[in-house]
């Protein structure tokens, strides 16, 4: 008898469920898998963390109440997820600062290149600089939010922002100050 | 606002509303400029940071949601069964503790089920009276003998109760025949000293390996009779 009555219901929950699921998977993984990948710089392993972070979500959804939180819950999970990476093991990638980005000037338009070597001097940002830079550009992250998700305050975030800044400005003031001498 | 306040704030967010930073932006075309060059800054990071997102990648997070909640969910089927064959094994114990149970009567229901059965057989003022040496006889089954006879013996007969082999006396009563039962002990029947429905009551003592049970109707002084058999009956160890 309760089976009966129960099965429809849950298999109903279980549904809803799957529905949300997939929405969240939809609207959000291409800026979990971004965010993921400034976070290590390796596709495979951004790939990885991203997997494991919807992976714990689905198990926990039930605990998402505010599906405008959801961005910044599944940013938690992801930090989470990539802190316990480093737990597992240590010295895999914690000396990787150079960045592999597959060659792809030859084929590639001028602002393909002009990505490119931003891309590279964003990647050499030290993390706790970068990590607030790409919440704010790509996540769309207020200085409030940011502070919250970090676990800082808004001053240092605000600070770690305008130097983040700063430096990739000075880098592209070097590099036009050397096309120009080139040039001239 | 100073210009480096100006710088600060553009840099760590160039999108700012904040009054004094947009207000200094309107007023001093240096600090116009410098807040369209880190605007357009910011396009190109945007531009940068979108880095290509796995064509499958979508699909791969589906697959193994999918995968994970089958597991899942064979767990929890896994976790039903063990539940569903608990609970047909704790039926089935009880059934058959219930079972048991109904075996499991008492001395008193036996006997007083037994007397109903026989209700009326016997006359309480019957001629046909049975002698000590027959009684003896086959009191000898139960390695029990009678010193002497205890009144008027009107039956003395062999009776299956509960599928064990006892002895049926029927003596004659004040107002109805007294009924004497002597049973083998049995350890799986519930032993009661006193019994009795809305007709006869009844007495059990135990003689070594017999019960020895009295039953009359209401009127009948069962202690007396007890006392007579306990004086009368020996048994032989």
């Amino acid at each position: 008898m309760r089976n009966k009555i129960g099965e429809p219901q849950v298999s109903n929950i279980m549904i809803t469920k799957q529905v949300r699921y997939e929405a969240l998977v939809k609207a959000l993984h291409g800026d979990l898998y971004r965010y993921a990948y400034w976070l290590c710089h390796e596709k495979q392993v951004a790939e990885d963390l991203v997997q494991e972070t919807f992976l714990r979500a689905w198990r926990a959804l039930d605990a998402l109440k505010d599906e405008k939180a959801a961005k910044s819950w599944l940013i938690t999970i992801l930090r989470r997820e990539n802190a316990r990476r480093f737990e597992r093991k240590r010295f895999d990638m914690s000396e990787y600062e150079e960045v592999s980005i597959p060659d792809v000037k030859s084929t590639s338009t001028e602002q393909q290149i002009e990505n490119i070597w931003l891309r590279e001097k964003i990647s050499q940002l030290p993390q706790e600089y970068r990590e607030p830079l790409v919440l704010q550009v790509l996540g769309g992250f207020s200085g409030e939010d940011i502070a919250a998700l970090l676990n800082l305050n808004k001053n240092t975030v605000m600070t770690r922002l305008f130097r983040a800044r700063n430096q990739l400005k000075d880098a592209l003031d070097d590099k036009q100050q050397q096309r120009g001498q080139h040039n001239g | 606002m100073d210009d480096l306040q100006f710088r600060r704030s553009i840099y760590a967010d160039p999108k700012t509303q904040d009054d004094a930073v947009v207000l200094a932006k309107n007023t001093d075309p240096a600090k116009q400029k410098f807040a369209t060059a880190v605007e357009q800054l910011d396009v190109e990071i945007a531009k940068a940071m979108q880095v290509p997102v796995p064509d499958d990648l979508y699909n791969k997070l589906i697959l193994r949601q999918t995968l994970a909640s089958h597991q899942q969910q064979k767990r929890k089927n896994r976790i039903h069964l063990a539940l569903a064959a608990s609970f047909a094994f704790a039926v089935g114990l009880t059934f058959n503790m219930l079972q048991d149970s109904h075996v499991r009567t008492s001395l008193g229901d036996i006997a007083l089920a037994h007397m109903h059965h026989e209700e009326g057989f016997f006359n309480n003022n019957a001629g046909n009276l049975v002698s000590l040496a027959a009684l003896n006889t086959k009191m000898a089954d139960f390695n029990g003998s009678f010193v002497q006879s205890l009144g008027q013996l009107i039956s003395a007969q062999f009776c299956p109760l509960n599928g064990t082999k006892s002895l049926h006396l029927v003596f004659q009563g004040q107002s109805s025949p007294v009924n004497v039962i002597i049973l083998p002990s049995d350890p799986t029947l519930d032993f009661a000293s006193h019994f009795n429905d809305n007709q006869f009551k009844g007495q059990v003592i135990q003689n070594h390996d017999n019960n020895v049970i009295v039953i009359g109707d209401k009127n009948e002084s069962l202690q007396q009779w007890q006392n007579k058999l306990n004086e009368n009956i020996i048994w032989s160890i």
